[in-house]
């Protein structure tokens, strides 16, 4: 296969776009209709440990079982509500189910300087009080009272609700407050939030009530989670915390970012002296690789730890290994007396099998650790496994396509031009 | 090109392994295996502050309130002049959130003129760092595995099974000198020794998997070469990248280094020392041990 001379800059003008979108991310509109939005380095979510912020594990206090998978989600649902109340939006609240503890993390805010993260999550955990009130905020019944609350499908509507269940005094007390207040507003508060509304249509003395008015399954979903937290029997506490201040963490990411630019230039200096052409190609696929690496951790909003970074610059080494290995084996066919075109053919074709065996080997280390890996090795994982993805296309595909393009170019044909550093001396 | 006899050079590289290995023993011994919060479990707070603290006041404040046993230090940062106050609570457990909070507000309390903020705060059960260890040694364990069974199958034709437990053996080695880096510089092992060491395993099963290749070749090559002879050569044509991606891997992790101790950011310093020890590691492990074990069971197995 011979390439076409224009292939080497479609290919450049692919990693540019690549490089400039990873860099800044995307947002046109075309004609008020269209909208066009690529997430870019400045979307990607900081781990804890880059940005700063709160780190911490709760467990149920003085439980002597594993709490089942519905109280956690109700005690889920206290800690999420807390965390709204207090404004704090941007977090992840993830609930293990298997060894019973809920993880909350959220960074520092950028325009806080007095944040207080102990007291943020010190009350986290508390049980929550939930209340049955009327609209003068008179307490009708309490969430105790409440034995289950769960989701069903109202059949004649198709329509999502929450049912609910009081135990024997809730069932009286709901009858006194529902025969009083038919056509009227009954309100349920956790803590001092008002979670829903909803009006009494009829005298209800059964124990059994229904909510309806959810927009779907999410919602109902939601409520029905916050109403059980009312009867949780544990109150959760977090002796698994930390705090890792700010500065300390934009700091960390700026040093990181500015290190990781001069690296680069670095890199591709030596690669240019060295290996002159595929060199200069090596540093265009690099920059494929590196930016579409970015771009697979902004887009879905993976979240980027140190460990992350650590993905990050193994992935680049194996880039810059699979370039090497190229540029190598393309100086080794030229020095045994290949002319150009077969010399990077039988080059390309005997680097592939070392590169495709050296990034599978590793991409079944990103796999396993990515499958029973836990915590920042995660993160690890992910950042090699997409790097390894990207370097199969950059590092083979690309750079092939752009050395077989430069070289229909009459004056890139000295072979001088494709010879290592170290055999150039010896030639 | 000449080729360089690695083969017979091997008691050399391997008693420069062992000698390392020893270094690090010995190291161990000096200066103690420094386990980092995350993996032992316990409690720490840094807080920054101005003007003067009592650092054995605060010690006592904080030990009526937690129960525990407290001690406490202060230390100035060299770059920006700040100091900082710092509350070791002793026993390999966590503090409850709220007992922080109702110390945190006693301290404020006390020295009302420092200003005191909280900059750093750790409170680990131990539970937590030997489930994330247990896991990630878990997930390694499978790796391996799957790794030698990968090479296993694609290098059947230099005996598949040899070439990926020796070139484990040779990780094996280079943890180790990611393991030494944390003790002689007195690098808390923690989260980011994960990090370290999952790279460099990555790193060096890579770049021995490309000299086994490049003996699988030879192999087709010149099949009338003895297993040493393909070796030396396989070994000696791979070099050259071997050390060019090292040296690229090297500069790269020791400009991080430089920046992170210029900005004195013990985090990335911690990460980006045992990193860059590993790279020169990871390439001398795949060029100078793999293969010669290799070579050495193989002519064994020839005997036998």
């Amino acid at each position: 296969m011979r390439g076409r001379k224009i292939t080497f800059f479609i290919v450049l003008a692919i990693a540019l776009v690549m490089t400039y979108t990873a860099l800044y991310g995307i947002n046109i509109t075309w004609w008020g209709a269209l909208e066009v939005k690529i997430a870019g380095a400045p979307d990607i979510r900081f781990g804890i440990d880059i940005r700063g912020g709160v780190d911490a594990v709760f467990e149920p206090a003085d439980l002597d079982r594993a709490p089942t998978a519905e109280e956690l989600d109700a005690a889920r649902s206290v800690i999420e509500t807390r965390l709204d109340q207090q404004n704090i939006l941007d977090r992840e609240v993830t609930v293990d189910k298997q060894n019973g503890y809920i993880i909350v993390r959220f960074p520092w805010k950028a325009d806080e300087t007095e944040f207080d993260p102990e007291s943020a999550i010190a009350e986290l955990g508390e049980t929550a009080m939930l209340t049955f009130r009327d609209e003068e905020g008179n307490i009708l019944l309490e969430g105790s009272h409440v034995k289950n609350s769960t989701v069903q499908m109202d059949s004649r509507y198709g329509k999502y609700v929450v049912a609910l269940e009081f135990d024997e005094e809730g069932t009286k007390l709901f009858s006194e407050a529902t025969e009083r207040l038919v056509g009227e507003v009954i309100n349920i508060y956790m803590d001092d939030t008002l979670i829903q509304s909803a009006v009494v249509r009829e005298h209800i003395s059964t124990g059994e009530a229904m909510i309806d008015g959810m927009s779907g399954l999410e919602e109902a979903k939601a409520l029905s989670d916050k109403i059980n937290a009312g009867a949780l029997p544990f109150s959760m506490v977090t002796k698994n915390h930390s705090t890792i201040s700010p500065t300390l963490g934009s700091g960390a990411l700026d040093i990181m970012v500015m290190a990781g630019g001069i690296a680069f230039i670095i890199i591709c200096i030596l690669l240019i002296i060295y290996y002159r052409l595929p060199g200069f190609v090596a540093c265009i696929s690099l920059l494929i690789q590196i930016s579409g690496q970015l771009l697979a951790i902004a887009i879905p909003q993976i979240t980027l730890t140190l460990t992350g970074i650590a993905g990050i610059i193994l992935s680049i080494g194996m880039g810059v290994d699979a370039n090497i290995i190229i540029s190598e084996r393309i100086s080794e066919e030229i020095k045994a007396g290949k002319t150009l075109g077969a010399a990077i053919s039988a080059g390309f074709k005997n680097a592939f099998s070392s590169v495709f065996d050296g990034n599978i080997t590793v991409l079944i280390v990103a796999v396993a650790l990515w499958r029973f890996g836990s915590g920042s090795v995660l993160s690890f994982a992910y950042s090699l496994f997409t790097g390894i993805i990207f370097n199969f296309v950059a590092g083979v595909t690309a750079s092939r396509l752009m050395i077989r393009s430069l070289s229909q170019y009459e004056f890139l044909r000295n072979p001088k031009l494709y010879t290592c550093l170290s055999r150039r001396v010896t030639l | 090109m000449k080729v360089i006899d690695f083969y017979s050079k091997r008691w050399i590289f391997f008693g420069i392994a062992l000698a390392t290995i020893v270094v690090g023993i010995i190291a161990g011994f000096v200066n103690g295996v420094e386990l980092d919060i995350y993996f032992k479990g316990g409690s720490i707070l840094k807080y920054n502050y101005v003007g003067n603290v009592d650092a054995n006041k605060a010690a006592d404040i904080a030990s009526n309130i937690v129960g525990r046993a407290v001690s406490t230090q202060i230390t100035t940062e060299l770059s920006s002049g700040e100091k900082r106050l710092i509350i070791n609570i002793s026993g390999n457990y966590g503090l409850d959130a709220k007992l922080q909070k109702e110390l945190d507000e006693a301290l404020k309390g006390a020295f009302p003129g420092a200003d005191l903020k909280l900059s750093e705060s750790s409170m680990v059960e131990p539970f937590f760092g030997r489930m994330f260890l247990r896991n990630g040694i878990m997930a390694l364990l499978i790796a391996s595995f799957f790794v030698v069974i990968y090479v296993w199958i694609r290098f059947r034709k230099i005996g598949g099974l040899s070439a990926g437990i020796m070139a484990l053996i040779a990780l094996l080695f280079d943890i180790i000198v990611v393991f030494i880096t944390h003790i002689i510089f007195r690098i808390p092992i923690g989260d980011s020794f994960v990090a370290v060491a999952l790279t460099i395993i990555g790193y060096s099963i890579n770049d021995t998997i490309v000299v086994y290749d490049r003996i699988r070749e030879n192999r087709k090559l010149y099949p009338k070469l003895a297993i040493e002879e393909v070796t030396n050569l396989s070994i000696t044509q791979s070099m050259t990248r071997s050390i060019n991606t090292s040296v690229a891997v090297f500069i790269s992790v020791t400009v991080v280094y430089i920046l992170a101790f210029a900005n004195s950011i013990e985090a990335v310093q911690g990460f980006a020392l045992p990193m860059a020890m590993g790279t020169i590691a990871g390439c001398f492990s795949s060029l100078c041990i793999a293969e010669n074990l290799w070579v050495m069971w193989n002519k064994r197995e020839a005997k036998a």
